[in-house]
């Protein structure tokens, strides 16, 4: 191992657990948040800074400014012709991006807090939607309108489209920077102050230890706990393989770092370092992950044991038979998957996925199955029987208060980003994206190409990586409102469920698999040119349902909400006699 | 031969069978069974609710809360920050009405103390010094305490006090506190509690001893 490979690893580790971290406090927050929004509460609101507002400008103004800087700055940069058209396609989106998003909040800001000036009454007199539209429109047309320009005029254009881009984030930030009105403003951030509140008090509290406990055990369960959902993304690719060229000695040190390679083939043909975005690429791939999240028990087991308590115990004991009980059917459920991917690396099953289809679409069964087994592996809801507070209070750590308690929350949410990760990774195409291979978009149905565009090798890397992060969030997101929706089983349910329903159906599952890829496999050549174009098909599905559900959700989220009311007893009408009541501040 | 064991009657009347009400069991068809289509059923509720609140919180179109709550289906008041609104003869926290000159106008007749039903008010009549116009005639409260966690807000104190001494106008409720010796509300408090409108004069003007408008004896026709 290389110096350069040493740090890039120690890099990698960074970016995982800082993720990992991140994504488990913004999880703890983003729960209140969901629930609260699906209940109809305010939420956790209470924390709250107030900020003088010239501080609050410049919060304001200084990301805008910086964005703004960069782009000025690469319009200043040499660039080669190929390299200036993927610059001058991206800054024309976010010019358009920046463009009707500004548009939509100034519309906004003029509607509920009165316009200031004739254009601003202009602007609230238009339906945000038809702002929306028109830029979805706009994104389209200066796509094929970058597509026109010649290879030859790309710098011009590009240096141009850079400096535009400037000037709007400048314009837009400035703008809203005077908008920010005078005198102390109150900073809540939607409640993210109230997570960061909740951790700090978590360190200051009283670190309570049973008279009669384990000390020591007692201590070291929350590491036990926290351990292996922290581990488990080590073998999770976030992203694809990169490929830098040699500098001439033929030994992969620092100076190669610069020489990432302008565009990479489909094929991924590499004659220089190639640089896996995961942490540490093993043979037996899944099977680390199983390995590491089996020992996650011992945790739940430990702290249930050693704190002296018999709700504790019951706690761990639940956990432990439930653990011990789906990991049978969860190591199972995939089994289908090994047979089609014809691997257990992760990034060869997210390979196959970009070259055939996604993993639920062929087998949505498994998806199931294996959701429900990690569910019940992470104890989150319905499958929470460890934790049962109405039952047996707060199940295994009933006794832990302070940063110990805290280690265990931080564990289980850790746990749930992870196997939001897993779950992307096998179901869901991991870091890939529909037409989107390795040297550009290429929408192609079997044989036939309708569309090709090329794109540099670090555009695709970096849009990979960051597919693959919002992914991860987005099925996070899902996993969350399994939560408000489910209630929990009962402890017999889940028993019966994981051993008479979930296991018989990973073996049929499992043999069905098998019969079909044999059959597949000596089928002729016609069949399976049939299954690729049916696969390419799934690949359009996603790309168009994708984006018409970004679309839906923002106009959806546009449009204005209409209610009618009938005021029909007395003490309504007295209240409504009396104003009403007020919607708090922390409301609009 | 063995005899039959002589049933309980205790727990099953002799020779009759149970007779229970039969009680429709819900159905249980093959897709609630099936669980999926259920959850996907339910997640598509919660996602509803989700987004319609999202969007009226991003608008900031939240609708009154209160008018809300009185429509059918379920809302909650976010209570801190949202109240409803008091009706207007709401039985708040009691306070002791003043006199134009800020004494107290309660007469520690006790009447409030007899009348009240969970025993929570405590009075210590005292004299007026020598020299006052009111010595000899009537006395006041050297010490008037309410326990409010004994309080049931029955009213009847206010109902027997003759000289509007005592109200429950404050419009205020009880007050969530550390200790118990918090809701032991003394003389000096109950005095400065004011009514809704700020005053903390009596809110029903009637005919002081000793007003030209006085009904009765003068403290000059009295012969003690």
């Amino acid at each position: 191992m290389t110096s350069v490979e040493l740090a890039l690893a120690i890099v990698k580790i960074l970016i995982v657990v800082l993720f990992l971290l991140n994504m488990a406090a913004i999880a703890t927050w983003a729960d209140r948040r969901q629930g609260a929004m699906v209940q109809d509460r305010v939420g956790p609101n209470r924390a709250v800074v107030y900020l003088p507002s010239l501080v609050v400008r410049g919060i304001v103004f200084f990301p805008p400014a910086l964005l703004a800087a960069l782009s000025v700055f690469t319009a200043t940069r040499p660039a080669s012709a190929p390299a200036a058209a993927e610059t001058m396609v991206a800054a024309a989106q976010f010019a358009v991006a920046v463009a009707w998003l500004g548009l939509i909040v100034f519309c906004a800001s003029a509607r509920s807090g009165g316009p200031i000036n004739p254009a601003e009454e202009a602007l609230a007199r238009v339906e945000p939607r038809s702002i929306f539209y028109g830029g979805v429109m706009a994104h389209v047309a200066v796509f094929f309108l970058t597509q026109a320009i010649p290879l030859s005029a790309a710098p011009v254009v590009a240096r141009i489209a850079c400096v535009l881009l400037g000037a709007l984030l400048l314009v837009t930030g400035a703008y809203a920077a005077l908008r920010v009105p005078e005198g102390k403003i109150p900073l809540r951030l939607l409640g993210t102050l109230h997570a960061a509140a909740d951790a700090i008090k978590m360190i200051w509290k009283e670190d309570f230890i049973p008279k009669n406990a384990d000390r020591l055990l007692h201590s070291l369960a929350p590491l036990l706990a926290m351990f292996p959902a922290l581990v488990t993304f080590a073998v999770i690719p976030f992203g694809d393989k990169l490929c830098f060229e040699d500098n001439g000695d033929g030994v992969f040190g620092f100076g190669d770092l610069p020489l990432l390679k302008r565009t990479v083939d489909q094929a991924f043909t590499c004659s220089g370092h190639v640089v896996n975005l995961q942490v540490a690429d093993l043979n037996v791939g899944i099977l680390y992950i199983f390995a590491m999240a089996g020992t996650g028990i011992i945790g739940a087991a430990l702290a249930g044991w050693a704190s002296d308590n018999k709700f504790s115990l019951l706690g761990g004991l639940r956990a432990a038979s439930q653990m011990v009980s789906y990991e049978v059917a969860m190591g199972l459920s995939v089994v289908g998957l090994f047979i089609i991917y014809g691997s257990v690396r992760l990034g060869d099953m997210v390979q196959w996925q970009a070259e055939h289809a996604w993993g639920i679409f062929v087998q949505p069964l498994a998806f199931i199955l294996f959701l429900a087994a990690l569910a019940a592996e992470t104890k989150r809801i319905p499958f929470d029987q460890p934790e049962g507070e109405s039952e047996i209070v707060a199940g295994y750590f009933v006794e832990y208060s302070g940063m110990k308690f805290g280690m265990f929350m931080t564990g289980e949410y850790v746990e749930l980003i992870t196997s939001s990760a897993l779950l992307v990774t096998l179901f869901f195409g991991g870091y890939h994206l529909p037409f989107l291979d390795r040297d550009g978009i290429n929408v192609a149905f079997g044989d036939a190409t309708l569309f090709q565009y090329k794109m540099t090798h670090f555009a695709v890397s970096l849009t990979y990586v960051l597919a693959f992060f919002g992914k991860t969030i987005l099925m996070a997101w899902v996993q969350v409102f399994f939560r408000w929706t489910l209630p929990r089983f009962r402890y017999d349910q889940v028993m019966r469920l994981g051993w008479t329903k979930l296991l018989p159906l990973t073996i049929v599952n499992m043999m069905v698999t098998g019969i079909v890829v044999l059959a597949v496999d000596s089928a002729p050549a016609g069949l399976v040119g049939g299954l690729q174009v049916a696969a390419d098909v799934t690949h359009a599905i996603v790309a168009v349902g994708g984006f018409a559900a970004v679309v839906a959700l923002i106009a959806g989220l546009l449009e204005p909400v209409e209610r009618q009311r009938t005021v029909n007893s007395t003490s309504s009408r007295f209240a409504a006699a009396a104003g009403g009541t007020k919607a708090s501040p922390q409301q609009a | 031969m063995a005899r039959a064991t002589p049933s309980n009657t205790w727990t099953k009347p002799a020779g009759r069978p149970i007779a229970g009400k039969p009680i429709p069991r819900p159905t249980r068809s093959a897709d609630v069974q099936a669980y999926i289509p259920e959850m996907v059923k339910g997640l598509g509720i919660t996602m509803k609710h989700f987004f319609k609140n999202t969007k009226e919180m991003v608008l900031g179109q939240k609708p009154d809360p209160v008018l809300n709550a009185l429509e059918p289906g379920v809302t909650t008041i976010s209570y801190p920050e949202e109240k409803r609104p008091y009706p207007e003869r709401f039985r708040g926290i009691h306070r002791l009405t003043l006199r134009e000159d800020n004494s107290p106008r309660c007469v520690a007749c006790l009447c409030c103390s007899t009348a009240c039903p969970a025993q929570c008010i405590a009075i210590e009549p005292a004299e007026y010094p020598d020299g006052d116009r009111r010595k000899g005639y009537e006395r006041y409260p050297s010490s008037f305490v309410i326990d409010e966690l004994r309080c049931v807000f029955c009213g009847f104190c206010v109902e027997a006090c003759p000289v509007d001494a005592i109200r429950m106008d404050t419009g205020l409720h009880a007050v969530p506190y550390d200790s118990r010796e918090q809701f032991i509300y003394r003389r000096d408090l109950l005095m400065s509690l004011s009514d809704r409108s700020g005053s903390r004069l009596t809110a029903n003007t009637r005919h002081e001893p000793g007003d030209p408008t006085h009904p009765g004896l003068s403290r000059d026709h009295a012969d003690h």
